[in-house]
């Protein structure tokens, strides 16, 4: 049985609640695939890259009906990982994704949010979200500190540049 | 005459082998097998059903090599399925005398995992198939 999960991001507020559909999807809704070959050979989010306007909310999606996945971004509280989202935005976690399962965030604070997924971030299954532009205010833009990140890991992550010029980057090799 | 030579050695080599293969005892041909064996859906966040795998059991004494064994949807043994991390291997980890769920072997499947619950690191499946038409009946 699929399921969905919504976490309201409260920027600022560190606050994190459980709210009904209807309300987190006043605002626009973009989608994130989590995606794979049949045997698991190679696994990822699709788009990598996707630019969005503050108020969005993301919807990560399990099409992958051989594995499991999740959508975490990188926060000190979350496995003690190095912070690459916008001091003061909520952190979060979608826990394991079954194949069908769904996820929501909602972004309001405006820069660079990179995710990965648990289990596979070692195969390079990393994401980026662009919330608004440079130009706004309050803006925050991309970690320059590797941390304790893979090279395979910082490698999945298409440059801020590349994804406000197109809007959206897929994996190498998707449509 | 080499190749005479060869095969005859061979068979002999499989005749010799085949009462020393390690078959895991008491393994029922339908689901699900006795404990030590569990249900890896209810070790780890996977799926019931794995498209190429099936319904797999495990030891989990035995992880993250195995067997697992793979169910198809109706309950019947269909393959024993092995995970062996590259790195392990890489590192000098030979896995030996590994059980299987019936010596009933009609093909082996070799193939790259980059991870999932339960064996995260990247790392092989081994697929052994139990009967002709065994990888079909775990295709959906």
């Amino acid at each position: 049985m699929p399921n969905r999960r919504q976490v309201l991001a409260v920027g600022g507020g560190g606050v994190v609640a459980l709210i009904g559909p209807a309300f987190v999807l006043a605002g626009p809704v973009e989608e994130i695939r989590m995606q794979g070959t049949s045997r698991g050979e190679h696994v990822w989010f699709a788009p990598v890259g996707l630019a969005v306007a503050a108020g969005t909310t993301l919807r990560f999606v399990n099409l992958d009906p051989g594995n499991s996945h999740t959508a975490t971004c990188y926060h000190p509280t979350l496995f003690d990982r190095p912070q690459r989202i916008p001091a003061g935005a909520t952190p979060w976690d979608s826990d394991f994704l079954l194949p069908g399962d769904s996820f929501e965030v909602l972004l309001t604070l405006p820069g660079v949010y990179d995710f990965y997924c648990l289990p596979h971030e070692h195969a390079g299954m990393v994401g980026r979200i662009v919330v608004g532009t440079p130009g706004d205010a309050g803006w925050q833009g991309a970690a320059t500190e590797a941390g304790d990140l893979s090279a395979v890991a910082l490698d999945g992550f298409p440059s801020v540049e590349a994804i406000l010029k197109a809007g959206r980057v897929m994996p190498p090799g998707q449509p | 005459m080499f190749l005479n030579l060869s095969a005859a050695t061979f068979g002999i080599a499989l005749m010799l082998a085949a009462p020393g293969l390690a078959q895991a005892e008491d393994v029922p041909e339908a689901a699900p097998p006795p404990a030590p064996y569990a249900k890896v859906s209810d070790l780890v966040a996977l799926p019931d059903f794995l498209p190429g795998l099936g319904t797999l059991f495990v030891d989990p004494a035995t992880l993250p090599a195995g067997p697992f064994l793979g169910y198809d949807r109706d309950g019947k043994l269909a393959a024993t399925i092995f995970m062996t991390p590259i790195e392990d291997l890489q590192g000098g980890t030979s896995y030996n005398d590994l059980a299987v769920g019936s010596n009933d072997v009609s093909s082996v499947d070799i193939y790259y995992n980059a991870g999932h619950p339960g064996v995260e690191k990247p790392h092989a499946h081994v697929v052994l198939f139990h009967g002709a038409d065994a990888k079909a009946r775990l295709a959906e």
